[in-house]
C-alpha cells in the first residue's frame, strides 16, 4: 500500500484522478495498484530507480501503452470525471488534451513552425495560415524558444541543438492548448545549462497546465515540483508534499533511496 | 586515509619496475601491434585488388559494347537523286501525311521509281543492293516535307546487307569490289543512322530499328509500375503498421521473401497459365508482360518498402501520437516520407530487374516479329532485352552490330532509372 503524507487532501481541482492501476507487461506486472491525483496546481513529480515503472505509469495517462501490444492496462483514470479507457473518450482527443514530452528530444525532420503547426493544423485548431502564426509564435514564446528562433521558422527542427530541440518539443506540446503535460525524464539528455532553461520553463508551465515530470534526479525533483511520489518495483511507495519526502520520508525504502543507498 | 598513504608508497617505490612490466610496454607487444597493422594494410589492399578488378571488367564490358555497337549506330547508305516533278507522282499536304501515305504511293509506282533514280545514279549493279524496304524513308521524308513532291533531293538510302558486309571489308568479293567503287565515287558511305532510334524490327539489319522495342518496354514498365507500386507499398505498410505480429503474418513475411527468390521464368509460367487464360487475345501485349512483371516486381518492393519503414525511428511515431495524430496519419505524415527514399531506390531497382527480364516474357508470347511500334497497353509489343535476344539469334552479320547498339540503349535506359533513384534518394532524404 502506499504511504500517503497527512498533509495531503483530496484535491478538489484535480484535472486527472488515477485509482488502482495496474499495468501488465505480459505476464510481469509492470505498475501494481497505484492511485494519484493530478493537479494543475502544483507539479507532480515521479521519482524511483531504473526499472521502477515510473514511466510506464506516466504513459497509462494518455494511453501511450496502447502502442505496445504486451501492455494491459486495469484500473480506472479519469480525465475530468471522464473515464479515458471509456467509449466516451477517444484516444486521438485524449492525446490532444493530454501533451506529452520524451526523454530524448524527438522533433520531426520537418521545419521549426511545421514542428509547432502540426498538431493544431490535424486538430483544424487554425484554418488560416494567420491563425497558425498566431500560435506558433504564442507556443514558441511559452517555451522560451521564440527569440532564439523566430529568424528561421524554415530551417529544420532537427538542425537546432540538443535543448533547443526539446523545447521546440513542448511548444509542440502545448501547441494544442492541452490540459495535462506529461514529461518523461525531458532534461535527462541535455547538458546543465539546457536543463536549467528546461526547469525554470517547467516552473512557467505550471500554473496553466497540470504538469508530471518523471525524473531520476532527485535535485530535479527538488528544484522543480511540489508533490512527488517515490515508485519502486512497481508499487508508488509514498506520496506527499516535496519538501516532506526529501526531508522528512517516512517509509525506510524512500529513505534509502533520498540519501542514496540505492538507486 | 592509511590504506591509501601505504599505496602511494608502493607505488613510488616500484615505480620503475612496474613501468617495465607493464604489458603495453613489452616489445611483444609491438609486435602484435606491428601484426595488426600489417592485417589492415593487407585487407585494404585486398579490397582496393577487388575494387579495382570490378572496375576492370566493367571497363572492359562497356568498351566492348561501346566499339561493337558504335556500328551499330551507323549503316551504310547510297546517294540517290530524286526529282518528284519529273517523276509523276502526285499528292498534297493531306494525303502524304495520312497514315496511309505509304500504301498510296506504293500505288502510284514509288519503289519502282526510287529504283529508276538509283539505276541511274548507281548503274544496274548498284540498284539492285538497294535494300527492297528503301522507298519507305522517301514516303517518311515526304510526310515531313510534303512540298519535297515539286522538288528534288538527294536520298541516303540503306544498301542491301551483303553491300553493307563488303563496305566493312567483309563478304563476297564480288561485293567487296562495288562497295569499293561505289566508294570512291562518293556514293556508298557509312552514315551515322539515327533512324536506328525512331523505326522498329525488321528482315534486314539495313532497316532494323529500336523505337518498337523500347517502346514496347516503357509500356510494360508503366504497367508494372502502376500495379507493383502501390501494392507493394500498401502490403509493406499494413504488414509493418497494422498486422498483428502472429504465425499468420511470419508464414506471409517468409512467402514475400520466397516469392522475390524465385526465378523469374516461373513467374512466366505463371502469367501463361493465369493472365493469358483470362485474356487469351492479348498475348504479347505490353499488358500481360506488365502483369508478369509486376508479381516478379512486388514481393522486391514490399521487402525493401518493410525495410525502410521499419528505419523510421519509433520515437517520431510517439511524437506524432502524442500531439495526437490518428495512426493514419502518423503513417501518411511522418512515416511514409520519411521511408520513401528507400521505398523508391527499392522500387527502381526492382523495376531496373523487371526491364533487364527477357525469360518470363519470352514464355507469354512477346517473342513474336513486331515490325510497327505498339500503339496501345493492349497490341503486340516485344521488349529491349526480347528484341536483343531475338537480333542476338540472326545469321545476318550485320545484327551484330545492331545487337550491341541495342545493348548500349537497354544500358542508358538502366542508368537513366539508376540516376533517377539516386537523385529521388537524395531529393527526400531527411535527416534526424
Amino acid at each position: 500500500m502506499t504511504l500517503i503524507h497527512e498533509k495531503i487532501e483530496r484535491d478538489k481541482n484535480a484535472k486527472m484522478i488515477a485509482r488502482d492501476v495496474t499495468v501488465y507487461y505480459g505476464a510481469k506486472k509492470a505498475i501494481d495498484d497505484v492511485s494519484i491525483d493530478i493537479s494543475p496546481d502544483y507539479v507532480t513529480a515521479f521519482i524511483g530507480p531504473s526499472g521502477c515503472g515510473k514511466s510506464t505509469f506516466l504513459r497509462c495517462f494518455n494511453r501511450m501503452n496502447d502502442t505496445i501490444p504486451a501492455a494491459k492496462v486495469t484500473g480506472t483514470i479519469e480525465l475530468e470525471g471522464e473515464d479515458i479507457h471509456g467509449n466516451a473518450m477517444d484516444v486521438v482527443q485524449l492525446r490532444a488534451r493530454v501533451g506529452m514530452v520524451f526523454q530524448k528530444p524527438n522533433p520531426f525532420p520537418k521545419s521549426i513552425y511545421e514542428n509547432i503547426a502540426y498538431g493544431p493544423k490535424i486538430h483544424g485548431l487554425g484554418e488560416k495560415k494567420a491563425d497558425l502564426d498566431v500560435i506558433v509564435e504564442r507556443s514558441l514564446t511559452r517555451a522560451g524558444l521564440w527569440e532564439e528562433v523566430k529568424d528561421r521558422l524554415d530551417d529544420s527542427g532537427t538542425a537546432l541543438s540538443g535543448g533547443q530541440q526539446q523545447r521546440l518539443c513542448i511548444a509542440r506540446a502545448i501547441a494544442v492548448d492541452p490540459e495535462v503535460i506529461l514529461m518523461d525524464e525531458p532534461a535527462s539528455a541535455l547538458d546543465p545549462i539546457a536543463t536549467a532553461k528546461i526547469e525554470e520553463l517547467i516552473d512557467d508551465l505550471s500554473g496553466r497546465y497540470a504538469i508530471v515530470i518523471v525524473t531520476h534526479s532527485m535535485q530535479q525533483a527538488a528544484r522543480v515540483s511540489q508533490r512527488t511520489a517515490f515508485f519502486h518495483l512497481g508499487k508508488m511507495v509514498e506520496y506527499g508534499p516535496t519538501s516532506d519526502i526529501f526531508t522528512n520520508p517516512i517509509e525506510e525504502r524512500t529513505k534509502d533511496y533520498i540519501t542514496g543507498r540505492y538507486g | 586515509m592509511t590504506s591509501s598513504t601505504a599505496d602511494t608508497t608502493t607505488m613510488t617505490g616500484q615505480g620503475l619496475e612496474d613501468e617495465q612490466r607493464r604489458p603495453t610496454r613489452t616489445p611483444e607487444f609491438e609486435r602484435r601491434l606491428a601484426k595488426r597493422y600489417r592485417a589492415e594494410r593487407n585487407f585494404k589492399r585486398m579490397g582496393q585488388g577487388a575494387i579495382v578488378f570490378s572496375i576492370a571488367v566493367l571497363v572492359f564490358l562497356l568498351g566492348n559494347m561501346l566499339i561493337n555497337g558504335i556500328g551499330g549506330f551507323q549503316r551504310a547508305e547510297l546517294a540517290v537523286p530524286i526529282d518528284f516533278a519529273e517523276s509523276g507522282l502526285i499528292g498534297d499536304e493531306v494525303s502524304l501525311t495520312a497514315p496511309s501515305s505509304a500504301t498510296v504511293l506504293e500505288i502510284q509506282g514509288l519503289p519502282e521509281i526510287v529504283d529508276r533514280y538509283a539505276e541511274r545514279a548507281l548503274g544496274e549493279a548498284g540498284a539492285a543492293q538497294l535494300s527492297r524496304d528503301a522507298w519507305r524513308d522517301v514516303v517518311a521524308a515526304l510526310a515531313e516535307d510534303p512540298l519535297l513532291i515539286n522538288g528534288q533531293r538527294t536520298f541516303y538510302l540503306a544498301a542491301s546487307s551483303d553491300l553493307a558486309a563488303g563496305l566493312a571489308g567483309e563478304g563476297s568479293p564480288q561485293m567487296q569490289a562495288l562497295a569499293d567503287q561505289l566508294e570512291s565515287q562518293g556514293l556508298l558511305a557509312s552514315n551515322w543512322d539515327l533512324g536506328f532510334l525512331s523505326r522498329s524490327d525488321a528482315t534486314s539489319p539495313q532497316q532494323v530499328g529500336i523505337w518498337g522495342a523500347l517502346k514496347g518496354s516503357l509500356l510494360t514498365m508503366a504497367i508494372t509500375l502502376a500495379l507493383a507500386f502501390p501494392v507493394g507499398v500498401l502490403s509493406a505498410l499494413y504488414l509493418e503498421e497494422y498486422a498483428p505480429k502472429n504465425r499468420w503474418t511470419d508464414l506471409i513475411e517468409v512467402s514475400i521473401n520466397n516469392l522475390a527468390a524465385v526465378p523469374s521464368i516461373i513467374f512466366g509460367l505463371l502469367g501463361l497459365a493465369v493472365f493469358l487464360s483470362v485474356f487469351p487475345n492479348y498475348r504479347s501485349a505490353p499488358l500481360i508482360g506488365g502483369l508478369t512483371l509486376a508479381l516478379m516486381t512486388m514481393p522486391v518492393i514490399v521487402i525493401s518498402g518493410r525495410n525502410a519503414i521499419k528505419a523510421v525511428p519509433p520515437s517520431i511515431r510517439d511524437g506524432a501520437l502524442a500531439v495526437g495524430a490518428s495512426p493514419i496519419q502518423v503513417v501518411f505524415h511522418h512515416v511514409l516520407p520519411l521511408a520513401l527514399p528507400g521505398i523508391l531506390t527499392g522500387t527502381i531497382i526492382g523495376m531496373a530487374r523487371a526491364l533487364g527480364e527477357t525469360a518470363p516474357l519470352l514464355m507469354i508470347g512477346m517473342r513474336a516479329f513486331i515490325a510497327t511500334p505498339p500503339d496501345s497497353f493492349t497490341s503486340p509489343a516485344t521488349v529491349l532485352p526480347v528484341q536483343i535476344f531475338l537480333w542476338s539469334d540472326e545469321i545476318d552479320r550485320g545484327f551484330v552490330e545492331r545487337t550491341s547498339a541495342a545493348i548500349i540503349v537497354l544500358l542508358l535506359f538502366l542508368l537513366v532509372m539508376n540516376g533517377l533513384a539516386i537523385y529521388l534518394r537524395n531529393k527526400f532524404e531527411k535527416t534526424w
